[in-house]
């Protein structure tokens, strides 16, 4: 029988399933736990953004966003090791804490792990850009906070089948 | 415990550091790490070197985890060595995949040195 993930779009939106992600790689792999923000409270100008890319029988991205500090932070925790600045470790690592993090949330509904790969990530670093979508199937777009580290977490789906 | 000489591949640096802490805290005494960024290169360390533990991830770019376990059966490297995919893909599908290519065990990302220990160090001894 053809699957079909349009008749569980609620399972697959379902909000809760994208804090449990961010909740479980961050327990897991940084030790930390992590809560729900109400919003971006950084007052860093330099921004750090992994993107991770869904395709199959969704289309879209897990896209992981924040601050340098706040990068910095996540990073140190990963590794245990310390930074100064973004390099191409803290990069490295925000790319796999995206990377882990499209892994939990899609891991979460089984047709959907069954039936959508990643792509490897790719991590942007730069000054006053925004990513826009065009008329998403749905987005979920959540902050984050650890300690003094503040995040964002947003999954993009612009193709359901 | 003998000392065991792994080889990690992952195309993350980062990734590949953490899979070491976590085999040195699962207590595995661990005298030579070979890493490698891609299959392709974790194939050339196998034709060089010989060792005793492969810890691979599956989504790469060039050679992806799959397709080096595939290889490594079919050039007859590393006979006998066990192999463990380490990966943020979690289905049914993918786990049967990598045991059908001819991986020993499965570890997905997240994962804790607990984990690690769990399903890494039985087929170490077993080796």
């Amino acid at each position: 029988m053809a699957v079909s993930l349009r008749d569980s779009v609620q399972l697959v939106s379902d909000p809760r399933n994208l804090d449990a992600s961010v909740e479980e790689v961050f327990r897991l792999m940084l030790g930390v736990s992590c809560r729900r923000d109400s919003g971006p409270v950084t007052e860093d100008l330099e921004s750090v953004t992994a993107v991770v890319g869904f395709g199959g029988m969704l289309s879209g991205a897990c896209v992981f966003s924040s601050g340098s500090s706040a990068a910095i932070e996540i990073a140190a925790h990963l590794t245990g090791m310390e930074f100064a600045e973004v390099d191409d470790i803290v990069k490295d690592g925000i790319g796999e804490i995206c990377n882990m993090l499209a892994g939990a949330w899609k891991g979460k509904v089984p047709d959907l792990a069954a039936h959508c790969g990643l792509s490897v990530p790719a991590v942007i670093t730069g000054r006053d850009y925004k990513l826009h979508v065009q008329a998403p199937e749905f987005q979920l777009h959540h902050f984050y906070r650890f300690d003094g580290a503040s995040f964002a977490v947003t999954i993009v789906c612009d193709g359901l089948q | 415990m003998s000392e065991i000489r792994a080889l990690i591949v992952d195309d993350s640096a980062v990734m590949r550091k953490i899979v070491e802490r976590a085999l040195r805290q699962a207590g595995l005494n661990l005298m030579v790490v070979h890493e490698a960024g891609s299959g392709i290169e974790g194939l050339d360390i196998l034709k060089a070197r010989e060792v005793d533990l492969i810890l691979s991830d599956i989504n790469m770019p060039l050679m992806d985890g799959l397709e080096f376990l595939r290889e490594i059966r079919a050039q007859n490297l590393a006979p006998g060595v066990p192999v463990v995919m380490i990966t943020t893909e979690s289905s049914e599908e993918h786990v049967k995949q990598a045991i059908l290519s001819g991986a020993q065990g499965y570890i997905r990302k997240p994962f804790t040195s607990e984990q690690v220990k769990e399903r890494v160090l039985p087929l170490v001894n077993a080796a």
